[in-house]
């Protein structure tokens, strides 16, 4: 199916063939900022925890975090509105020219950015070369029972679908893609294309206030492609011409 | 109950059905009534590759949301929101996305101990036949009348059997408490329920049918009662109707969570949420013409203004907009009810509502539904009733007491006593599932399950208007050498004998559970089942039984506006420059701290993890030369605690607020010895409801010159000039 994004507003795509391309979309007005999200991603990707002192030096491993900014001094002092952040799975990712090992590379299937594990060998240029500041280096070996014994008992919680990974490696928010797999496996086991709202990443399907949409932005009808469409989007930083798959609704 | 299905022979049977895939993700791995099987018929459960989906209730809180929770391979992985169960919907908070760090935590009572009261967590294991044998003596040795059950908020189906039991041998019914339901004030909450329109119940605010709401100091997008639906509403409320933005107000001392998604956060002064209330109910009845409602007439807008703090152009902004709106609404709650006037602020809240004719409408004011097989609302103990239950204990009424589900030890203010009390009762008997403070204070801790893995019921008592029964089944085999409360009570009451084996004549938790659901047999509904079996299979399946239309109970507040209300000015106690606000951690809540992942949350509005701070405003910080991580020691008249300070912009600045969750001294590794408890500072005042009157304290603040870096997920760099060098 040939669908030109530009009309639909899913500017993520120009730069790239659309079919198969999976977007999402966070309103921001229904944002409580509640971490339920955050949670839910921790425990859909065997994300570790790093405890009070790495977590203050900024080593914590948040996937999605929620950030909000301060206007004003007292009493007019004013909060903007909650502001999700995870990877925008950039159309043209800043992060992806710049790993010398091909371990952030473009995937063709999904229009998303993936993250090698086993080729990453941790020179955190994708990292620094983010504007999103979303993605997270391993410092530690976190969940390796040898050096945290209690890993031992949390690990029975750790997702199979998910690789646990090792000191030395950057991870980021992958859309949940074992969670697409699964979808499209199952589809293609039943003889039909994925359903519009059949699964959601993790995140999405917790948020108590509906905030967060996902689905594919090259299917007009999907919801997320109508959400995309309405007034008030904003995709962060576009200026520097990332293409981000994710877009934002402000309040009215 | 004399013949027993198999759970085998159960799942055969209905695979002849149509509804074989339905029923088979139905059933818990760990059913009692497993049959021997061979190898080569495998359960459901272990299937290599594939995930088993369970559906089960949270026990993070009492709000009784329906979880979906895969497992694989008998291992619990993700939890999931129940879609069918109407208080969530499919939703879940980070609260109950963290249970699974509960469920597998390293820290949790892994076999029954003779704890001994020793300050650390003794770790030889008993048998569970001496377990059984030790609660049975319990019960014959001691008079019925000297037996005190305290227990938690959840789960009620050991509340009704503890109930059953106590009524049947002459016991003291069990005292119910939580702290959440202690910063929730839901005790005041009831009383002017009761006071204003006659009926006692939980009144369920429709904030997602409304289009404006005004909050005086109601947390509803944190922890009260129940945020997953108060969430929901709020979502509603905001793009509900695609051409019209729902309005949101919110009057409080600091910028909460939830204030801080209103469209106007009004930083009143504390404890004149209840005359504000007024004062814009003045101004809409006199802008409305005709005679002002008998509550309303005796207030002055001007002088209400100037005693909270606000302009008066504020107050006529928020009454111009709810003469234009359709469903105006406003909600009390959280700090403003726990002070000294609470009483008088939840009646004024809810007097402005009836005279916005919100009652029984949408986007109005409900009493909850009750659940199913609840035949009245039960309210948990106040704060006062906690105190009366204290004195009890100290003077020896009690000589065996057993704890479940609750840590009042580290939940009560300390100035209430309830340590020395609980050292002045004879016999302990705690049932935790984590070495919590209470536990370890106790003779013996015989561990219960986790959440996930027990059977039970819990009620819905608001956040929908449908009447629901929330159920639960273990969704993994115990991972310990744990056992259910509910069978050691039923096994030591028949080893105890007479009255008490008569009071529960169960064959086990199951069959308790069972009969209490028996009447709702034949009963149209989520499902309707002819008979018991049939239906228990079901509501694990559903996991839980709800009707299938709104139910509300009918309020008659016809003489609502006609009583004058008795205005009272808020008293704080002791002395100090600070107002202390004391609030409950969104993320952590009271007992989130021993989770890990709960503990990295970034709080959502200063962003700190793993710590407690206080906040204070940047002018107040300026003039006590006090700077962000300055450890500074707060000083009440009950006490004091110390905890680094963070420079908050939206505070009132003659107030401070500390977070409530952490400060413990025993739960394990990632709670102990981390933070403050704010409780320490609290004092023996109460509202006329009984409920704690914890935000009407008035502290001192010391600088110590200590300083403790608070990890904040925010970047420092530019904020109140950090790191920008000298010159800025």
């Amino acid at each position: 199916m040939t669908v030109d994004l530009n009309k639909l507003h899913a500017v993520g795509a120009i730069a790239e063939e659309a079919e198969g391309k999976w977007g999402m979309v966070i309103d921001q007005d229904l944002c409580t900022g509640c971490q339920a999200c955050v949670a839910a991603c921790a425990m859909e990707n065997n994300i570790a925890f790093v405890g009070e002192e790495d977590a203050g030096y900024g080593r914590s491993m948040h996937w999605i975090r929620t950030e909000r900014f301060w206007e004003g001094e007292y009493p007019e002092v004013r909060m903007t509105d909650y502001q999700p952040m995870l990877c925008q799975q950039c159309g043209k990712a800043p992060c992806e020219p710049v790993c010398p090992a091909f371990a952030t590379v473009h995937s063709q299937a999904e229009k998303i950015n993936l993250q090698v594990y086993n080729r990453c060998v941790g020179t955190r240029y994708c990292a620094n070369n983010c504007p999103y500041q979303v993605r997270s280096f391993n410092w530690r070996d976190y969940q390796d029972s040898r050096i945290r014994p209690e890993i031992t008992i949390l690990a029975n919680q750790f997702n199979p679908d998910v690789t646990v990974r090792r000191r030395g490696v950057m991870e980021k928010c992958t859309f949940c893609i074992q969670r697409i797999h699964k979808a499209q496996d199952k589809a293609k086991s039943e003889g039909r294309e994925v359903e519009d709202g059949e699964f959601t990443t993790a995140c999405a399907q917790a948020c108590p206030a509906s905030a967060i949409t996902f689905g594919r932005i090259d299917h007009p009808e999907s919801l997320v492609s109508q959400l995309a469409r309405m007034p008030h989007t904003q995709h962060h930083l576009e200026e520097l011409g990332t293409l981000p798959s994710v877009t934002y609704l402000k309040g009215a | 109950m004399s013949e027993k299905i198999s759970r085998r022979d159960f799942l055969k049977l209905a695979s002849v059905g149509a509804a074989t895939t339905a029923v088979l993700t139905g059933c818990g791995p760990a059913s009692r009534y497993v049959t021997r099987e061979p190898y080569t018929k495998m359960p459901e459960y272990t299937y290599n590759g594939l995930s088993t989906y369970y559906a089960t209730t949270c026990r993070e809180c009492a709000a009784a949301c329906g979880l979906i929770v895969r497992t694989m391979q008998g291992r619990a992985i993700k939890v999931e929101g129940n879609k069918g169960n109407p208080v969530n919907l499919g939703k879940t908070c980070a609260r109950g996305q963290a249970t699974l760090h509960g469920l597998y935590n390293p820290d949790r009572v892994e076999n029954p101990v003779q704890q001994g009261r020793a300050k650390n967590f003794a770790t030889e294991a008993m048998t569970w036949d001496a377990a059984v044998q030790v609660v049975a003596d319990a019960f014959k040795n001691n008079d019925p009348s000297e037996i005190g059950f305290l227990l938690g908020m959840a789960p009620d189906h050991l509340f009704d059997l503890v109930s059953d039991l106590a009524k049947s041998v002459g016991a003291p019914a069990p005292v119910r408490f939580g702290v959440l339901s202690m910063f929730e004030s839901r005790a005041t909450l009831s009383k002017a329920a009761e006071n204003l329109l006659g009926q006692s119940g939980m009144p369920f605010f429709d904030v997602g049918g409304s289009d404006i709401v005004l909050s005086f100091g109601a947390n509803f997008l944190e922890t009260w009662l129940s945020p997953v639906a108060y969430t929901r509403g709020f979502a509603k409320l905001r793009r509900g109707d695609p051409k019209h933005r729902g309005y949101f107000i919110q009057f409080e001392s600091r910028m909460s969570l939830t204030a801080s998604r209103a469209d106007e956060w009004i930083p009143i002064l504390p404890g004149t949420e209840g005359l504000v209330a007024l004062a814009i109910g003045r101004l809409v009845a006199e802008a409305k013409g005709g005679a002002v409602p008998r509550a309303f007439a005796s207030v002055d807008p001007a002088a209400v203004a100037t005693q909270a703090g606000v302009s008066l152009e504020k107050l006529e902004h928020a009454a111009t907009l709810i003469l234009d709106a359709q469903h105006p609404l406003a909600i009390p709650g959280g700090a403003a009810l726990g002070q000294s006037n609470g009483l008088f602020t939840a009646e004024a809240v809810l007097a402005f509502n009836a005279l916005l004719d919100n009652f029984n409408q949408t986007g109005g004011v409900y009493l909850s539904p009750l659940a199913p097989n609840q035949d009245e609302y039960h309210r948990p103990a106040s704060a006062q009733e906690m105190t009366d239950f204290i004195e009890k204990m100290k003077s020896g009424a009690v000589k065996v007491l057993f704890v479940h589900g609750v840590n009042p030890v580290f939940e009560l203010p300390k100035s209430l006593g309830f340590a020395e009390a609980l050292a002045s009762v004879p016999q302990v008997i705690s049932f935790a599932t984590f070495p919590d403070e209470t536990a370890l204070a106790s003779d013996y801790i015989f561990p219960d399950h986790h959440g996930l893995e027990s059977w039970g019921y819990q009620r819905v008592v608001t956040g929908t208007t449908q009447s629901t029964l929330s159920g639960a089944q273990p969704v993994v085999s115990p991972y310990f050498n744990t056992r259910a409360t509910a069978d050691v009570l039923i096994a030591a009451a028949q080893s105890a004998g007479g009255k008490f084996a008569e009071a529960l004549p169960f064959a086990d938790e199951v069959d308790f559970i069972q009969s209490k659901l028996a009447g709702l047999v034949g009963q149209e509904g989520s499902f309707l089942a002819p008979e018991i079996n049939t239906f228990a299979a079901y509501f694990q399946q559903h996991g839980g039984w709800w009707k299938k239309d709104a139910e509300t109970q009918v309020i008659t507040a016809s003489n609502a506006l006609s009583k004058s209300l008795k205005v009272a000015p808020a008293e704080f106690a002791g002395e100090g420059e600070f107002y202390f606000l004391p609030f409950v951690s969104p993320t952590l809540a009271e007992a989130g701290a021993n989770k890990p992942w709960l503990q990295e949350l970034a709080d959502p509005t200063t962003t700190v993890m793993w710590n407690t701070w206080v906040e204070i405003n940047p002018e107040t910080a300026h003039e006590l030369h006090l700077e962000n991580d300055d450890v500074v020691k707060i000083i009440s008249e009950a006490g004091e605690v110390e905890a680094p300070v963070y420079v908050y912009p939206a505070i009132r600045p003659d107030t401070i607020a500390m977070p409530f969750g952490q400060g413990h001294t025993a739960y394990g590794r990632y709670a102990q010895g981390r933070g403050a408890n704010p409780a320490d500072v609290l004092g023996q005042h109460f509202n006329e409801a009984g409920d704690l009157a914890f935000a009407g304290m008035r502290v001192k603040v010391e600088k110590t010159g200590v300083k403790k870096i608070l990890s904040r997920l925010e970047s420092r760099i530019g904020v109140y000039g950090e790191g920008m060098g000298e010159e800025h």
